[in-house]
């Protein structure tokens, strides 16, 4: 059964036609809540929270768009406003970074540069959350999730110009920001 | 090419979306340019360190721990659905009774009028009817015109005071 069809019978009031559509996309929507929040738990929360959105908000959904799209813009509006509350879109500190483990000279070649990577992919994660919230959510939605084009148009509500051109200068943003970090590791610029 | 213009074609670069014509114009441009190498360079690996390894499970029994909340909110669903027409349709009622009110009292109300005044308003002497009375001599005559009148006329109307 396709998902227009589940969504059809959830919204006849089926709540297996629902458990199918919660079954087949809680991984997606934790894994996007989790590039946003950072936070097992509190990720966790939030894609219940997402569900029990969409659940209630079924009786709207007119089966033109997607399921999968209708239902993550519920959750990144939801994410957004989780983070809202919570005042995580900050600005990240110089403190905050400095806290990153560092590699240990003594440890062994491959552990080090696992360690190395672990400690820039949580730089770089860091610093897309103090991103303007403009650019933090088309950075998550593309280059964290994968998410294509036409459907980060779909769920942000913007044209597939604007798209393109916020993407490049979220990306230019996050490539300056790190820059200063990377030179004080004394690393190159191609990290 | 600029390389303000080969940083932003590196960026649709990342995603495949651009064409092929484009695609060897930046090539040319990377050849010359070690500045945009590096970026492009850059601009790969940050790709590579923002995406996840694998996508996240959420924490077990995920829909175990849903359902009952579902139950539980589609028993408040008439709740929440009586509560939001209400807060529709107190302001609408309230809008409504405003209304009605201020019709009621605003528009201007024109007093009936007597029937002398009806006459004078048809250019009519009000006196015309009345004059056959007053110049009959027999007083018998005159009682019985006096009773037939009354018997005929309506109730008069009274003017209202300003």
């Amino acid at each position: 059964m396709d998902e227009k069809q589940l969504a059809r019978l959830a919204q006849d009031g089926s709540q297996a036609a629902f458990a199918e559509l919660v079954a087949k996309y809680q991984s997606k929507v934790f894994s996007m809540a989790m590039s946003f929040i950072r936070n097992r738990e509190a990720a966790d929360d939030a894609a219940q929270e997402v569900f029990l959105k969409a659940y209630l908000a079924l009786p709207k959904f007119h089966l033109k768009s997607e399921f999968g799209t209708w239902l993550y813009r519920i959750a990144v509006n939801h994410v957004k406003d989780v983070l809202r509350k919570r005042g995580r879109a900050r600005e990240v500190s110089l403190e905050d970074v400095r806290e990153i483990p560092v590699a240990d000279e003594n440890a062994m070649e491959k552990a080090e540069a696992e360690r190395e990577t672990e400690a820039r992919k949580s730089l770089v994660q860091r610093l897309v959350q103090g991103l303007p919230e403009k650019y933090r959510d088309i950075l998550t939605l593309r280059d964290i999730r994968g998410l294509p084009y036409e459907e980060i148009a779909q769920v942000l509500r913007l044209s597939p110009g604007t798209v393109d051109s916020r993407l490049h200068r979220a990306r230019k943003m996050l490539k300056n920001r790190l820059a200063p970090y990377l030179g004080r590791e004394g690393g190159s610029h191609e990290m | 090419m600029r390389c303000k213009k080969a940083e932003k074609w590196i960026s649709l670069s990342l995603d495949g979306r651009l064409n092929g014509r484009s695609c060897g114009l930046l090539e040319e441009h990377l050849r010359g340019c070690p500045s945009c190498r590096k970026a492009e360079a850059g601009y790969r690996s940050l790709q590579a360190l923002l995406r996840p390894g694998k996508e996240d499970s959420p924490l077990p029994r995920f829909w175990e721990r849903l359902e009952p909340r579902l139950k539980e909110e589609q028993k408040l669903v008439p709740l929440v659905l009586w509560e939001r027409w209400a807060l529709h349709a107190i302001p609408a009622f309230v809008a409504l009774v405003a209304l009605a009110a201020g019709l009621l009292f605003l528009t201007p109300q024109t007093p009936e009028m007597s029937q002398s005044e009806s006459l004078l308003i048809e250019n009519a002497n009000p006196f015309s009817e009345t004059r056959g009375l007053f110049e009959e001599k027999r007083p018998e005559a005159r009682s019985m015109m006096l009773i037939f009148a009354s018997l005929d006329d309506k109730p008069a109307a009274r003017r209202q005071l300003p």
